[in-house]
């Protein structure tokens, strides 16, 4: 990839990367046809932002260079190092004619050169990692409120708060926008100042309320993209739900959009008894006492609703791809914490459409004794239960690349105790459609959800991989399936022409769960049964990039 | 008890929050006690904050469009609360170009001054800010600490040079040495003195002036005190700094009492408020 920013877009980039070092520690670069994306997300992947620079800002943008297919690099270079280079944006605007920014796949750099006033050439060479893209794709279309603001009159609001106040809350009804500062209960509130801003709708450019909600998110986070909004004195744009679900905001210009979608607390009062108890307490002082940077898991699950999928949009053009938006994002039923509920039929639909057999293990009767297990009516306190759904898409290409990938299923191969189970090797067929993406950000949520005994396997046309602890036999006996979910595993169980199923080991050390799909696309839902924060997250994370190996 | 103010006039809605950051830059929390014709802001002196105390008295009239007040009982017909200025001054720095604020104490979560600042807005409806100041409410019988210090038995009165002089002057100071000396004489003259191994410095100021004290017992001093002779003080310089640093009102007198050896008297006074402020000496 290689571009040229003129004259004042060099501020402008520089703002954006000031943004972007609000949120997280790295940037995602991710060149695209229809523009170069920064992308950065903080630790606890609870908040998310993405600059869209479009080919008009450049004064050249060459996405692709060298390279034959379609798909071009995707780093990730640590905020530290980029950060220094755009670190005084005033002296930037008097003294840089130009930038030029080159991502050199060989050397593994991405260069920035700086020409200056007097003929200075400053040339920075930073090192990358190659990743995965990350993207959330947020339905901001389906969301019931919505308000658009003149930056101005959200700096005034915002000016109420000091800037060390972490959270805050947004309650809308339709005649009036309270804003109010966030304090968790449990802290010494009697030494905590309250303040609230009430504001009445005509002061919005934009104002719909479809729900009446409260949504409390992090307002350091956001400040970014405040900042960067006035300084171009662009509107913004607020998409959010019912608490729970992620909040973003947007601004965009002709030659850029900027979107941070930010996840929000689960309301207290919130509650749906038709739906298995989840508990409010525990993910929330989780979130709020760690001040943002915590692996909470409200704030998370709040923010997994949001379809992650591989970065070419253009991809989505597939009729998979749409079905899969429109499945995840209708029926949101509250008492997943915002995510949709899997609707296995409608699913089971849509798979034997994308006509491909797999040959599967004879898992039945595991999957049957797993089943029978389940136990719809939590004990409030001692089992947790939340439901997670996240699909993946594939993006359809026209042209696909015959692709034999390295079977990564070793790991399941020496587990395979019982003799029954994922050692068949999923060969994909030689007209598979591009690598599946998985942001780690997804997988490491499920990880999170299968509880310190779980294992599983996830296999896609591309790559495979596979996470597993040991635990304690008994530990697995607890194993839920969701509602809705039981008879399914059964039907598809037996069912052979499923596409997809999961199974069991036998072994008594761990559980496996082997969801292989030779399809475009593929969901699974996972549930745990207890919200054990895994400490070999870290671990998991860098399995992960180990073996997804690129092609 | 029950308490409502409201202030509508910018001005003193200016006024009053330049009261208010002056004692937050003193203290981190004070005394608010409201009577029916005055509000005072008190630091009593103890060990924890090196005895420095501190009496700042406002005129409610001068300040409030309405002040409506019911004390703990008819006969102690007044409130007395701990707070924090910090919280108050931050409440007003939003409210700076309100329409009107008002404050009431009220119970939310426990017992808070709340604040609320009418906003212009671009709407027909203003906006509304709500700060809610969490207090803690001072039982009676620890009332008499807070009561009005009595002016000391002082050895000189002397006007103040001008503050942001004086403050300089102590800047500088305070990086050669931890204690400073105040001395003064009723000739009008003031010397600021700080003395270390290696250097000693001196400011002189001169013609400053002596209020006249119509007190009859610091008369009879007055006469038997030779003028030229010096009543000083040895102070910690930070807490004269933390003083000076913080002014924010312009006062129409500033004076300074010492006592020789024991303390200085520092006494700020404007048309609707005074403040005074105690350091004690070290030896």
């Amino acid at each position: 990839m290689r571009c040229v920013i003129e004259g004042n877009g060099v501020k402008v980039f520089g703002k954006a990367v000031h943004a972007l070092s609000r949120i997280g520690d790295d940037i995602w670069l991710d060149p695209l046809q229809k523009g170069l994306a920064l992308r950065s997300v903080n630790m606890a992947q609870s908040a998310y932002a993405c600059f869209l620079f479009s080919p008009l800002f450049f004064q050249l943008y060459t996405p692709n260079i060298k390279r034959e297919q379609s798909e071009s690099i995707k780093c990730k270079v640590s905020l530290k190092s980029l950060l220094p280079l755009f670190r005084s944006v005033a002296t930037m605007e008097r003294n840089v004619h130009k930038c030029e920014i080159y991502i050199d796949d060989c050397d593994n750099k991405v260069m920035f050169k700086f020409n200056c006033k007097h003929g200075i050439t400053k040339t920075h060479n930073l090192g990358y990692y190659e990743c995965e893209a990350l993207q959330a794709v947020f339905p901001t279309h389906l969301c019931p409120n919505i308000l658009k603001a003149q930056p101005k009159l959200l700096s005034n609001i915002v000016m109420q708060f000091p800037f060390s106040q972490e959270e805050v809350t947004l309650s809308v009804s339709p005649i009036r926008v309270k804003l109010k500062n966030y304090h968790e209960e449990e802290n010494d509130h009697m030494k905590c100042m309250y303040t609230e801003m009430s504001l009445h709708p005509d002061e919005f450019d934009y104002f719909q309320v479809g729900v009446a909600s409260d949504i409390t998110f992090c307002l350091k986070e956001l400040r970014g993209l405040l900042s960067f909004a006035e300084s171009h004195g662009l509107p913004m744009s607020v998409h959010f739900g019912a608490s729970g679900k992620p909040v973003s905001f947007s601004v965009e210009d002709l030659v850029l959009e900027a979107v941070v979608v930010l996840a929000t607390l689960v309301s207290k009062e919130w509650e749906n008894p038709s739906q298995v108890s989840i508990p409010q307490e525990a993910p929330t002082p989780r979130y709020v006492s760690e001040a943002c940077a915590a692996n909470t898991f409200a704030a998370d699950t709040s923010i997994a609703d949001t379809a992650i999928c591989e970065g070419p949009l253009e991809g989505e053009a597939t009729g998979v791809a749409h079905q899969l938006s429109a499945f995840l994002t209708r029926e949101q039923v509250p008492s997943s914490q915002g995510s949709s509920v899997f609707s296995p039929a409608s699913h089971m639909r849509k798979c034997l459409q994308l006509h491909e057999r797999v040959d599967f293990l004879r898992s039945e009767a595991t999957l049957c004794d797993l089943s029978t297990e389940s136990n719809l009516t939590a004990t409030p306190n001692t089992s947790k239960i939340r439901s997670l759904l996240f699909g993946a898409v594939s993006s359809d290409q026209a042209e696909c690349n015959a692709l034999e990938l390295p079977s990564l299923v070793s790991a399941s191969d020496t587990e395979d105790d019982a003799g029954e189970h994922c050692g068949k090797l999923l060969r994909p067929p030689s007209n598979c459609p591009l690598p599946l993406s998985f942001s780690p950000n997804m997988v490491r949520k499920t990880v999170k959800l299968m509880g310190p005994g779980a294992s599983f396997s996830i296999s896609s046309i591309s790559s495979c991989f596979t996470f597993s602890r040991p635990a304690a036999p008994a530990e697995f006996q607890e194993f839920r399936v969701a509602v809705g979910l039981e008879p399914t595993w059964n039907h598809w169980a037996q069912n052979k022409n499923t596409p997809w199923r999961g199974c069991q080991s036998n072994s008594g050390q761990h559980t496996l769960w082997t969801l292989l799909s030779r399809q475009s696309t593929y969901q699974f839902m996972f549930l745990d049964r207890g919200r054990k924060l895994m400490r070999t997250l870290g671990e998991h994370k860098k399995l992960l990039t180990v073996t997804r190996s690129r092609t | 008890m029950k308490f409502r103010a409201k202030i509508n006039d910018v001005g003193c809605l200016n006024h009053f929050t330049r009261v208010v950051n002056t004692i937050t830059k003193l203290t981190k929390t004070c005394v608010l006690r409201l009577t029916m014709d005055n509000m005072y802001f008190v630091l009593s002196g103890k060990v924890a904050n090196g005895g420095v105390s501190m009496w700042c008295e406002l005129l409610q009239v001068n300040f409030f469009d309405e002040y409506q007040l019911e004390g703990v009982s008819t006969e102690a017909n007044e409130i007395c609360l701990e707070v924090a200025p910090e919280n108050l001054s931050r409440a007003l720095k939003t409210a700076q170009n309100a329409k009107t604020v008002k404050i009431k104490l009220t119970k939310k979560h426990c017992p808070c001054l709340t604040l609320a600042a009418e906003l212009p807005s671009l709407s027909s409806v203003s906006r509304i800010v709500t700060h809610d100041i969490p207090v803690d409410i001072i039982p009676r019988r620890l009332w008499h600490d807070f009561k009005e210090p009595s002016v000391p038995d002082f050895d000189v009165s002397i006007y103040l040079p001008p503050l942001k002089t004086m403050k300089s002057v102590v800047d500088r100071m305070k990086n050669l040495s931890n204690y400073l000396v105040v001395e003064a004489n009723l000739n009008g003259e003031m010397n600021l003195k700080i003395e270390t191994d290696l250097v000693s410095v001196t400011t002189h100021f001169k013609g400053l002036g002596n209020p006249p004290w119509s007190d009859s017992a610091s008369q009879s001093q007055d006469q038997s005190r030779d003028v030229e002779d010096m009543a000083r003080a040895r102070v910690d310089i930070r807490k004269l700094q933390q003083f000076l640093m913080g002014q924010q009102v312009n006062p129409n007198k500033s004076m300074c009492n010492i006592v020789d050896q024991r303390i200085i008297h520092l006494i700020l006074l404007q048309e609707d408020m005074s403040l005074q402020y105690f350091i004690p000496a070290v030896a």
